[in-house]
């Protein structure tokens, strides 16, 4: 039986500063070397200063993951050597001397499937690694310590996924979540790594260190799997072992054990007291929380009756639920729901595209109820809804400036109506016999007005003109 | 012009106009010209620090607002960060390391307008007991320049001690600033754990080191607590002391106090000389009204061995930053792998920093952790528990300083661990986080005893008040140099 | 008793090379003997405490950057990457 275990690390990329410092948290806008002072380069005499907010966002997701959350937490450090490591130590979290993480045991459903959560810790991110030259004697590694000390949330599971396909599942619901809480942007490259252990038939765990994507992750395990299968069939021993993922050659690798069995040396951090947070922060924090995704989604099926591959869509996407949320009337809530998921969605779909786009909720909330007023024929609202995005205009502007309006005023769709009937004489006969055929001369209605004609009221005057009910 | 004065002298001496910044600081710059050669307290001297002063008197001089110090000359053992200055630990590290900020207390100190006449020599890193395992050479004793000054501040006493400043600046993580004032015959004080930042400090043992004045005397080291002292958003680990004034009521005496005589402190390591100024001590204390009772702290016995295995691994995670990487001295990556380039490049470490690092990796090591770490740190418990129960019976606990006296350079530097007993009579301020002074209390054959007083936790004022009351029952002779 | 092979290791954890090996390991030696006396202090059930504050007495986020280019004051690197050595494997 196969046993995967996944050990993710989030950038709580929403924060404005650093863990231990004042720096930006997202360093992604700076040139090289630039976002750093002496805590986050561990220059001498510097000392760690632990941000607020970074230890309630992490609450907050200990919270999120049902696990249990100590009302005192500690520091401690991690002691190797790497140049991306200015310290040559990182301040991270253990539960050695009890729980003194910032979240405990937990446990989160991927469909019917319980994974546990072993804990979750807050550390520092080290700084990236590039490397210069490629003759192996005379290579450089180049470093640039802006993403040193940005806050990072790691998340342990248990072994308790089977397959890679549910770990493809989890991170898509762990992607969902975290960026419903508002505390990160799993969509910002390097926010959200991971590294996965892997046993087969329960014998010995070998983890896997470097995969660069969630992609790859899958992959990875994938591979993983197959590997040890193919050692097992032929009766070899799987070693206990790290591996890191070739990106290149897409295969795990053995780590050259120059990590000699690495030693740590764990200890307390003596620059960061324990902290305590005290059960009304506690209350607090969880009252802050924002409404969970499934928390959504059962409001949006119950209260507004929006179906449930819609309100799934819908609750699951923060982009998407704020949207609804500041959008929708009790009245126009479906029809809200319903452009989103319908027509929003592929002009949406990257984080570029988000950024660029101008529509905001007003111009959803007019949309929809000109829909369903009839103002805008749905075909209409398609490009309105372009040009929306694009400009940022008005609806109404829009609405004149392309001529999308509905013709909705009863003469002079009278008029045109009386027109096609004089020139579709066959078509009204079979018309009169078999009412079903009369969606043809609602179709030539809707050619002569460009697809402006309001369908419903088209229906209803031909109807009356023919003389059928 | 008379340097032989206390900050507050000089203090009211400016302020009356009867000196001026610029002369006393000159003459200060002329002293440690003439007689530094021989002690070696200074790594560096301050050049500007005459035009510094120069500009405190134009102030005064002006009606503007003057900080507190008015211009006093302060030495600064090198282990404290001062903007656009050298900061090199003593260690040929750092001996090219230009600090790019100010430490918190030397801010404070700024905004107050004193003037850093230079930089102290101190034991490689702060780790050492005499001054001798400095990069740079060792500084000597201004009663006996045969003799070591104490460590690892012993720079700062030194330089105290011999009228080239007047006050100083030391670090205290096992006795560094009690010791070293103790062997020169000036004011040493370590306070309650968090009352002074180590933002700006070069850690060593983080857990349980602190920034510590050095005087002539004791209400000199009150005058500094007050400037340097307060919670300080840069430090985590510093604690709000409600903005006291440690001045305010220092002479209130120890009447009616009762003080524990600690026995462990007066074990079979003590000299009689020391043994027999302790005793003197006790009674003047007691002639002002004080009760004197012989008290036991069993864990004494195993202070030093935790301190020690406890700062090796603190110091070999705080030391590990140095690979010569982002700052440091002249050395290429060019040509070689990491591995080898970290180790080459750390053998400017000097051997007793070298050793506290093995040590410092063996001890917390995942197979050795249980056997001396862990155990360690439950003595510094079980320390601090016996010492909180001791404080319910006391108001102060008394000890020598250091249970031996002075001792020539050379004479212990080949023994480790008979240097480690040294300290046995200060560390367990450090490991329970409790305020404690050294006053200079007596000499012998021209060599300076000093006298230990311990106050429980922020009790800070009370632990200065009892300090200016035994210092005023002794007058001493002057220092010879 | 620590062996030279012990030593050895510690040296490459902490990367400081050790050269005249005899001498070191001997003063190191007795370094570490006398802490055995650790082993007669009867510590067994003490409990690690430490130092607390409160959640609300940590760091505000927000977000000041450092007052000049401190990269330039560094070993010379003008704001571009600082330099290691090539990593192995």
């Amino acid at each position: 039986m196969t046993m995967i275990g996944l050990e993710i690390h989030c950038q709580l990329t929403n924060l404005q500063s650093k863990l231990f410092c004042t720096c930006k948290a997202n360093y992604r806008e700076f040139k090289i070397n630039e976002n750093i002072c002496p805590v986050c380069m561990g220059l001498p005499g510097s000392l760690p200063r632990l941000n607020q907010e970074a230890v309630k966002k992490a609450t907050m997701i200990a919270m999120a993951l049902n696990c249990s959350t100590p009302e005192k937490i500690a520091f401690f450090r991690k002691n190797y050597f790497y140049p991306d490591s200015p310290k040559n130590f990182q301040i991270t979290q253990l539960n050695i001397y009890g729980d003194t993480s910032v979240g405990g045991t937990g446990s989160i459903m991927v469909g019917d499937k319980k994974i546990k959560i072993t804990r979750i810790q807050l550390e520092e991110d080290p700084g990236r690694l590039i490397y210069e030259g490629s003759s192996s004697k005379n290579q450089i590694t180049l470093v640039d310590y802006n993403r040193a000390g940005t806050p990072l949330v790691e998340i342990v599971t248990e072994p308790d996924f089977e397959n890679p396909k549910q770990v493809r599942d989890f991170l898509n619901i762990l992607s969902d979540l975290l960026a419903n809480l508002g505390v990160a942007d799993p969509s910002l490259e390097g926010a959200m790594r991971a590294d996965a252990n892997v046993s087969i038939k329960g014998g010995k765990k070998v983890e896997i260190k470097n995969i660069g994507s969630f992609h790859d992750l899958e992959k990875a395990v994938h591979f993983e799997i197959t590997r040890q299968e193919s050692l097992h069939s032929r009766d070899i021993e799987i070693i206990q072992e790290t591996r890191h993922w070739d990106d290149q050659r897409k295969i795990t690798v053995s780590s050259r054990s120059k990590e000699e069995e690495l030693d740590y040396r764990y200890f307390l951090e003596g620059d960061i007291p324990w902290i305590r947070i005290d059960s009304d922060v506690h209350q607090k924090l969880k009252s802050e929380m924002p409404e969970s995704i499934s928390s959504k989604k059962k409001r949006y099926i119950s209260k507004y009756n929006i179906p449930p591959q819609v309100a799934d869509v819908l609750s699951s996407d923060k982009f998407y639920s704020d949207m609804f949320e500041k959008a929708h009337t009790e009245s126009n809530a479906k029809e809200v729901a319903n452009i989103i998921t319908t027509e929003l969605m592929g002009l949406v779909d990257t984080r570029e595209k988000r950024i660029a786009s101008k529509l905001t909720f007003t111009h959803l909330k007019e949309l929809a109820d000109s829909i369903q007023s009839g103002k805008v024929s749905r075909s209409s609202s398609k490009n309105a809804l372009h040009e929306i995005l694009k400009t940022g205009k008005d609806l109404s502007v829009i609405i004149a400036e392309l001529d999308l309006g509905n013709v909705s005023d009863e003469s002079e769709l009278s008029e045109i109506i009386t027109h096609v009937i004089s020139e579709e004489s066959q078509a009204v006969e079979q018309a009169k016999s078999n009412p079903q055929t009369i969606n043809y001369l609602v179709g030539k209605v809707m050619q002569k007005t460009k697809g402006k004609a309001d369908p419903t009221l088209t229906l209803n005057l031909l109807k009356k003109q023919i003389g059928i009910s | 012009m008379n340097l032989k004065i206390s900050a507050l002298e000089y203090i009211q001496e400016v302020q009356n106009g009867n000196i001026s910044a610029e002369d006393f600081v000159a003459k200060t710059l002329e002293r440690i010209q003439s007689i530094d050669e021989k002690l070696h307290a200074f790594l560096s001297v301050n050049d500007k620090a005459v035009e510094q002063a120069r500009q405190i008197d134009k102030k005064i001089k002006s009606g503007d607002k003057v900080g507190e110090c008015f211009g006093m000359p302060i030495s600064i053992k090198d282990n404290m960060c001062i903007k656009d200055n050298k900061t090199t630990c003593a260690s040929k590290m750092l001996k090219d390391f230009v600090a790019p900020y100010d430490a918190t207390v030397i801010s404070k100190l700024k905004q107050q307008d004193a003037i850093f006449v230079g930089k102290a020599n101190m034991d490689e890193f702060a780790m050492g007991l005499t001054t001798e395992f400095s990069a740079f050479g060792p500084s000597s004793n201004p009663w006996n320049t045969d003799y070591v000054p104490g460590g690892s501040s012993g720079g700062s006493a030194a330089s105290v001690s011999a009228f080239e400043c007047v006050a100083s600046l030391g670090s205290d993580t096992g006795g560094s600033v009690r010791n070293p004032a103790s062997f020169c015959s000036v004011v040493g004080y370590k306070p309650t754990y968090g009352l002074i930042s180590r933002y700006g400090l070069i850690s060593y043992a983080n857990s349980i080191e602190q920034i510590g004045p050095l005087t002539r005397t004791v209400k000199d080291t009150a005058f500094m607590l007050n400037l340097i002292s307060g919670l300080d958003p840069n430090d985590n680990t510093t604690i709000n002391n409600q903005d006291q004034d440690y001045l305010l009521g220092i002479d209130l005496g120890i009447e009616g106090k009762k003080i524990g005589i600690i026995k462990e402190m007066l074990g079979d390591g003590t000299s009689a000389e020391v043994r027999s100024a302790t005793k003197d001590a006790i009674s003047k204390m007691e002639g002002l009204g004080a009760i004197c009772e012989e008290v036991s702290l069993d864990m004494v016995k195993y202070s030093v061995a935790a301190y020690y295995t406890i700062t090796a691994t603190e110091a070999g995670s705080n030391l590990a930053r140095y690979d010569n990487l982002r700052y440091g001295y002249d050395f290429s990556v060019e040509g070689y792998e990491f591995n080898s380039y970290i180790s080459k490049a750390r053998q400017m470490f000097g051997p007793e920093v070298k050793r506290r690092m093995i040590i410092g990796g063996f001890v917390p090591s995942a197979g050795q952790a249980g056997k001396y770490f862990l155990k360690a740190l439950k003595v510094k418990n079980k320390l601090t528990r016996e010492i909180s129960e001791t404080f319910k019976k006391f108001d102060l606990l008394i000890a020598p300083t250091v249970p031996i006296l002075p001792f020539k350079k050379g004479e212990k530097i080949d023994d480790p661990v008979a240097l480690f007993q040294v300290d046995i009579n200060t560390v367990t301020a450090n490991l329970t986080g409790r305020p404690a002074i050294s006053v200079p209390f007596a000499m012998s054959n021209g060599l300076p005893i000093g006298m230990q007083l311990i106050a429980d936790s922020n009790q800070d004022k009370l632990l200065l008040q009892a300090a200016h009351a035994l210092e005023q029952t002794v007058t001493l002779p002057e220092v010879p140099i | 008793m620590v062996t030279s092979e012990e030593i050895e290791r510690v040296s490459k954890l902490m990367k400081i090379d050790v050269q005249d090996h005899k001498e070191y390991v001997d003063k190191v030696h007795s370094m570490i003997d006398f802490f055995d006396v650790l082993d007669s202090a009867g510590v067994g059930s003490e409990e690690i405490s430490m130092q607390e504050i409160s959640i609300s007495d940590l760091r505000k986020d927000e977000h000041i950057a450092f007052d000049g280019k401190l990269i330039e004051k560094l070993n010379h690197y003008k704001g571009t990457y600082v330099r290691a050595p090539k990593m192995s494997s």
